[in-house]
């Protein structure tokens, strides 16, 4: 299931701030909209509005926890440098396949 | 015998040293003389000095999961001090009586699991359901896996505030929580606080 958060980015079609703009809270019975600060953009949606974008809400929360997942496995930019140089310097494609690898197990929907 | 009277001109110090030496702290209701506004009054114990109460602090010895971008409240799993009874439901409640201005303070590890992956971590304080202090820490530039971060205030309350710890954060694949150690690792996420003596 989607969390609340990406239903609003799927609503709104960007992603707001979410302290200043719009504000989500948990008391302990589940998340709700507090706060919506951009009524002169679009106004307050219902929960029914939100359901309906459930999943798109769920493709763009995988679609980052791919983008998370891939960001870890590239490793560092040092490493990621080491494999370029080392590639410069001995004709190797060993930072190519590894980027490629990075992505063919995690693919995007 | 007769009675001298002490005047502004002093006394003889055996007024104070051939007396009874009271070798430790007065009772509640033991007595000062002082003078009110040139009026000679007594004067309890109990009105001098104070004991910092109500005093509380809270940890949590289990995990939490928080929902990104959701300010979520903190749940406490251990009281540690809690003077007056006062936290219950994962908040303090000043008790009747006991308004003032408080000292309180408050740590948590926000840890997102991955590296590289948390972006920011907002620590809230609430007063009575409303955001009242709080502390960010904005990580976008150069992202970390876990921090933790603290918060400290001296708030004035009247009786019957309330106040919470709510958690925000942000993480990249939103699979985070807010830390916690058993006593034997250290607690990592605590909140208390303390009545001043003013």
């Amino acid at each position: 299931m989607s969390t609340l958060s990406y239903k609003i980015i799927a609503y709104l079609g960007r992603t707001p701030d979410f302290t200043s703009e719009v504000s989500l809270q948990n008391d302990g019975s589940g998340d709700y909209i507090k706060e919506w600060n951009i009524t002169s953009e679009k106004a307050k949606p219902t929960d029914s509005q939100l359901n309906a974008l459930a999943s798109q809400a769920t493709a763009l929360e995988n679609t980052a926890k791919i983008d998370a997942k891939r960001k870890t496995e590239y490793l560092s930019w040092q490493e990621q440098m080491e494999m370029i140089y080392k590639d410069q310097k001995n004709g190797t494609t060993t930072y190519k396949d590894h980027c490629d690898k990075v992505r063919s197990d995690n693919p995007k929907e | 015998m007769s009675q001298t009277k002490i005047k502004a001109g002093g006394f003889d110090v055996d007024v104070i040293t051939g007396t009874t030496a009271l070798a430790e702290a007065p009772a509640s209701t033991d007595e000062f003389l002082i003078s009110d506004g040139g009026v000679l009054k007594r004067l309890d114990a109990s009105h001098i000095g104070g004991d910092n109460n109500p005093s509380f602090m809270v940890v949590k010895t289990s995990s939490q999961s928080v929902t990104n971008n959701s300010a979520t409240k903190v749940t406490w799993d251990s009281e540690l001090k809690d003077s007056d009874s006062a936290f219950a439901s994962d908040k303090f409640t000043v008790p009747s009586g006991k308004g003032g201005d408080y000292y309180i303070f408050a740590t948590l590890e926000a840890d997102a699991k991955n590296n590289s992956d948390l972006k920011i971590s907002y620590l809230k304080l609430y007063k009575n359901g409303s955001l009242l202090q709080q502390n960010v820490k904005d990580y976008r530039a150069n992202q970390p896996r876990r921090q933790a971060q603290t918060l400290v205030g001296i708030h004035t309350l009247s009786a019957s505030d309330y106040l919470e710890l709510y958690s925000q954060i942000d993480s990249d694949d939103g699979d985070i929580e807010v830390n916690a150690y058993q006593a034997s690792d250290g607690y990592g996420t605590i909140f208390g606080g303390f009545k001043l003596i003013t």
